[in-house]
């Protein structure tokens, strides 16, 4: 299954500033039910989740259905408080997981 | 009328053109079954999904912006942009913000879990819309409230309607 995602960030900013973070994802989101040729149905097979950790804390969470578009794009807002890496950690069904990392500088 | 069209590709055309009007009344067939089955089959309104959502609390409305074309060609991809108008403190935050669309086979579409840590209520995404129709965005608030907004969205080519 290919999977890659673009993280798109600030590398470094200022305390208490709100920063973006847009993530796009390459993924086929297979929402399953269509005919497999051989009288059954495809499985579901989408990314059901991403949750992004900040410095070991949760921020944000996008629990995706059948509604979110392939190669998924989203984009959320956060508070710069400390120098850390940003974990995005992705699931998908069958219980995959992937996982990238961005660091964010504060000054 | 003579031409310089061998009577063999004549013939050929017209085989053609007979299974296009085929395939074009096959087609019509289907397109004009399809709402008529959806119409037997009880599909819950959005009322319904939404008191689903919020546990049966009626949502005020307002506080939301929702940016959705109001004509998208396209329903696999539909560019979605939400702002909550919330201070985003420990106190007062957004919860979670959650994206209805009463028509898709599986009409809840996605949910944002935020925290005071956003600092703003403000994220998108891009949707798969099956048809024209009416998009909700639910939002849940620290407090216990719910606020919502909806978008009426025409759907020119509709996602889910490949694959038999």
């Amino acid at each position: 299954m290919s999977f890659n995602a673009r993280i798109t960030m600030p590398t470094e900013a200022k305390a208490g500033e709100i920063v973006e973070i847009k993530v796009l994802t390459r993924h086929a989101m297979d929402r399953g039910g269509q005919s497999d040729g051989k009288g059954g149905t495809v499985p579901r097979k989408i990314l059901n989740r991403l949750t992004a950790t900040y410095a070991g804390e949760p921020i944000f969470r996008f629990d995706m259905h059948t509604g979110v578009s392939a190669n998924p794009f989203v984009s959320f807002t956060t508070r710069a408080v400390a120098t850390g890496d940003i974990i995005f950690e992705w699931r998908e069904d069958g219980g995959a997981t992937y996982t990238r990392t961005a660091r964010l500088t504060v000054t | 009328m003579s031409s310089a069209i061998s009577p063999r590709s004549r013939r050929s055309e017209a085989g053609l053109d007979r299974r296009c009007v085929l395939a074009g009344a096959a087609a019509g067939l289907l397109v004009s079954a399809l709402p008529g089955r959806a119409a037997t089959e009880p599909s819950p309104d959005l009322a319904q999904l939404i008191a689903r959502v919020t546990e049966g609390v009626a949502p005020e409305r307002g506080r939301i912006t929702l940016s959705i074309p109001a004509l998208a060609e396209n329903g696999n991809s539909v560019d979605t942009r939400i702002l909550v108008e919330s201070p985003m403190t420990g106190a007062d935050y957004v919860r979670w913000i959650h994206l209805i669309a009463e028509k898709n086979p599986f009409p809840d579409m996605a949910r944002f879990h935020l925290g005071p840590r956003a600092g703003r209520a403000e994220v998108s995404t891009t949707l798969r819309i099956a048809q024209s129709q009416k998009v909700a965005v639910v939002a849940a608030l620290s407090d216990g409230r719910f606020v919502m907004t909806d978008a009426d969205i025409v759907v020119t080519l509709s996602a889910c309607i490949d694959g038999g």
